[in-house]
């Protein structure tokens, strides 16, 4: 009985109207009986109202003013801000499954494919085809909302392996490695055009006492892997790629995702008897003594702190890093930013000295939850879901998209008539290239990421040899296959009928393959 | 020497205790055996009622889990997704998964390394103060070593992380301002050494509630022990050796039981100092549990961890329980 009163309310609060969140405290203000929709959008921790970002004083306000700007036009709705923690996989995994996630949140498109057959998310295909009605007429985006997109093809990248969108992509990220152009000049180097180059480079920048790369640990195990992946492989994209879906656009093409890898895998592919594979941790391994000692340095800001007291000639890192170091008052020198160079059939016999692909792309990834349309649980008929949408339609336009974006030095504004800051420009430039093949860790599932990771580094640092690293990463692959397997219920019989009808092509170009897919596997 | 100070004194005491117990006993059991059920029922009514919401509570918030997680472990049952019965699988998976042998290992070395540290650290420090003749110092270092409790854990590990934290940590600092490079590392990364530099933390395991738990028991030592003892020529080291640890051994036991429940259910302090890195080399099964439930969404297997700790700790508690003797069982059997 005295729990139960405990519980209680305090007596009075019951008529009291909810504060919004995610705004200033100060400008909070009480929500009036007469809005009917209250959106909760997290609009990830770049935007959220009220953030100050590294280096900088003024708080983030960009996407609050974009809200009140459209709550005026709609005075039934209030946007609400929230964070998430940071942890986001399992807070969110909670709130989704109790039906209480905002109904917009920043996720990556590869942790939404995970979860669509669970109904959490709302496809968006039929918005995108339709007008942006917040567009003027004659404008792009104004008959097809798709077409206000800068970047189509990385945007139409964004596409779950079911063909469906789940995601709004407002802005572009791209990685780059930038460089401490006083040490380079001081030691007379320049940008490496070749990963020889790369590699020699960084023995010289060694050898005079810096640090010669920084760069985060799981950075590492996701760029890294699929950029020397995509140069050991890439010559057999074409044949590799069994289910290419053209809706998905020329950017995807080649683009291996977990039904195709795990076919291949069952094929012979990725396992300790395949050369290639052997290779991609061999490079890794050579280029272990150049990189920081420390691989897992709990966040990237002793990384960034690194390079800025020039102990680090270069850093690892991407786009929304550049604010960041033009605020650091520490930084006593110029940077430059360049692209790591391509592999060469001298270093390795199976790269073809062809330029590295990208890996970024897009970055702020908008889906819309099953929260979003809890009025009538129905997403065919509820207003609040139309409201959400008319948010991110809203959150599209130019002048908005803008607003947010440019806000800061950060981000590639994704919206056509929106150009990027200047000092943006390289990443631009980079994102002209073509994508990578695979993500290999975010394609299976979490315990994947983590396995690949933690034997990852374990192996760089010398804790495990590349036979034992690779017998694990194989076991854990098929363990990964039969989890998604389980999951997606994966049909492979239409990957097998194109399967059998390149395999002799395969034979036919390429040398060293793995022996079960030339046939002399016993 | 032992048996002619401690034979007479525990004597009585045990004495005493089945003397007591005799005198309640048989009146219990005649008042009862007349009582018919209705009335015994009727008089213990208000006592059920009194219990009845602390019960309640328990069950909803602890045992009703503890029946719903052992059901779950026999389930493939991913969070939002459906559930499949699977008898066994998630147990005999567990058995060949990659962490299993790794993980118990760790967990068995930091929490035998832990029971031997809470055995004899915070039990010296607590007959140093015992021993000090000013009641105010004793007061004072009592107050002094139960301070740290008020540091949240979570903040306790960070400090230690930056303690221990390679380059940047103070340990290192230390070491490389001493002229000391090479020993210089991160010791926190390193296969080799992250064990010993988690079972490090916290040293030297004198501070908290355990250092008053042992002084709590050497203060309930009857003087006539010590002076008994001190006659029969047990000063020093051998008198605390034979005379104070015997007699402390209920509170010894109480600890060990509880550091080994706690070495077993707690990964916390590892989730934020090492989230079981690097690899898997410091890996324990609770943090492996909680990944499971929580990052890869695999409850049904996060359970079947969380039962089989649930009987490891169980079986650990019953051969404490079993096998290692308080000081009454001590005093009962000399």
């Amino acid at each position: 009985m005295l729990g139960a009163w405990a519980l209680l309310p305090p007596r009075g609060n019951e008529a009291k109207p909810t504060v919004r969140l995610g705004t200033d405290a100060t400008t909070a203000e009480p929500i009036p009986p007469t809005v009917k929709h209250v959106i909760k959008f997290n609009p990830g921790p770049l935007y959220l109202p009220g953030i100050v970002r590294e280096n900088s004083t003024k708080p983030t306000d960009g996407i609050a003013r974009v809200g009140r700007a459209f709550e005026q036009l709609y005075p039934d709705t209030r946007i609400e801000f929230v964070g998430v923690a940071a942890d986001a996989r399992e807070w969110l995994v909670t709130q989704l499954v109790s039906g209480q996630a905002p109904d917009v949140i920043q996720i990556n498109v590869e942790d939404v494919w995970q979860d669509v057959h669970k109904n959490w998310y709302v496809p968006i295909d039929k918005y995108l085809d339709a007008p942006n009605p917040f567009i003027p007429s004659g404008d792009p985006g104004s008959e097809k909302w798709w077409d206000v997109f800068k970047y189509p093809t990385p945007t139409r990248g964004t596409m779950a392996p079911d063909g469906k969108m789940y995601c709004v992509v407002l802005d572009m990220i791209e990685t780059g490695i930038f460089y401490n152009k006083n040490i380079f000049d001081r030691l007379r180097l320049r940008e490496p055009q070749t990963w020889e180059e790369f590699l020699a480079l960084q023995q010289r920048i060694k050898h005079a006492g810096y640090t010669p790369m920084v760069v985060d640990r799981q950075c590492l195990a996701d760029w890294a892997v699929d950029l020397l992946f995509e140069q050991l492989y890439g010559d057999m994209r074409e044949l590799l790629d069994l289910d290419y879906d053209p809706r998905r656009g020329e950017y995807m093409h080649g683009y291996l995702d977990w039904h195709e890898l795990i076919f291949l895998h069952e094929q012979g592919f990725f396992t300790p008897r395949d050369p290639r594979w052997q290779e991609v941790w061999r490079i890794l391994k050579d280029w272990r003594p150049y990189l920081a000692k420390e691989l897992n340095p709990h966040g990237s800001q002793l990384l960034l702190k690194n390079f800025v007291t020039q102990k680090a000639a270069m850093f690892w890192s991407h786009s929304m890093t550049v604010d960041r170091l033009l605020a650091d008052p520490d930084r006593a020198f110029e940077f430059g930013i360049f692209y790591l160079p391509p592999i060469t059939s001298s270093y390795s016999r199976f790269a073809r000295g062809k330029q590295m692909c990208v890996i970024g792309g897009s970055a702020m990834q908008y889906s819309i939850t099953s929260s979003a349309y809890r009025d009538t649980k129905n997403p065919d008929t509820s207003e609040r879901l139309q409201r959400v949408v008319a948010f991110l339609q809203f959150l599209t336009t130019p002048q908005n998209c803008d607003i947010v974006v440019n806000e800061q030095i950060a981000l590639l504004p994704n919206v056509k008539g929106v150009e990027p800051h200047p000092e943006l420009q390289p990443f631009d430039d980079f994102l002209q290239r073509h994508y990578s093949m695979t993500k290999w860790l975010y394609t299976f599932d979490n315990q994947w990421n983590q396995v690949l990771m933690r034997m990852l580094e374990l192996y760089l640092n010398d804790g495990i040899d590349r036979q034992r690293f690779l017998e694990i990463i194989e076991q854990d692959l098929e363990r990964a296959t039969d989890r998604i397997q389980k999951r997606k219920s994966i049909d492979t019989s239409q990957l097998q009928k194109v399967w059998n009808k390149r395999l002799p092509l395969l034979r036919e170009r390429f040398a060293e393959l793995p022996p079960a897919v030339v046939g002399t596997e016993e | 020497m032992t048996q002619t100070t401690t034979t007479p004194l525990s004597g009585p005491a045990s004495s005493h205790a089945t003397g007591a117990t005799a005198l309640i006993a048989p009146g219990l059991g005649y008042a009862r055996g007349r009582q018919t059920l209705a009335r015994r029922c009727a008089d213990s009514l208000a006592l059920y009622a009194i219990l009845a919401p602390a019960f309640i509570l328990l069950a909803i918030f602890s045992l009703v889990p503890f029946v719903i997680a052992i059901s779950t472990s026999f389930f493939d049952y991913e969070v939002g997704g459906d559930a499949t019965f699977i008898g066994l699988s998630n147990y005999l998976e567990y058995f060949h998964d990659y962490t299993f042998w790794k993980s118990f290992g760790n967990m068995f070395f930091l929490t035998g390394f832990h029971v031997v540290a809470v055995m004899i650290v915070p039990l010296a420090v607590a007959k140093l103060i015992f021993s000090l003749s000013s009641e105010r110092a004793s007061y004072l270092y009592r107050i002094l070593f139960l301070f740290p409790i008020v540091v949240p854990n979570v903040a306790l590990y960070l400090i230690w992380r930056g303690v221990m934290y390679n380059e940047n940590g103070l340990v290192d600092r230390v070491v490389t301002t001493l002229g000391f490079s090479l020993p210089a590392q991160g010791w926190l990364s390193g296969p080799d050494t992250v064990l010993w530099a988690i079972a490090f933390i916290g040293f030297p395991f004198a501070g908290g509630i355990n250092v008053l738990i042992y002084y709590a028991g050497l203060t309930s030592i009857p003087d006539s022990v010590h002076e008994a003892a001190t006659i029969d020529g047990a000063t020093g080291l051998r008198k605390f050796l034979l005379i104070d640890v015997p007699l402390v051994l209920s509170q010894m036991k109480l600890l060990v039981m509880l550091t080994i429940i706690g070495g077993i259910q707690a990964f916390e302090g590892i989730y934020i100092l090492t989230n079981g890195q690097p690899g898997f080399e410091s890996m324990v099964p609770g943090l492996w549990m909680y990944q499971n439930a929580f990052l890869f969404q695999r409850m049904g297997y996060a359970c079947a961890i969380g039962v089989i700790l649930f009987l490891l700790i169980l079986a650990l508690t019953v051969i404490n329980l079993r096998y290692f003797r308080t000081s009454e069982q001590l005093q009962g059997d000399t």
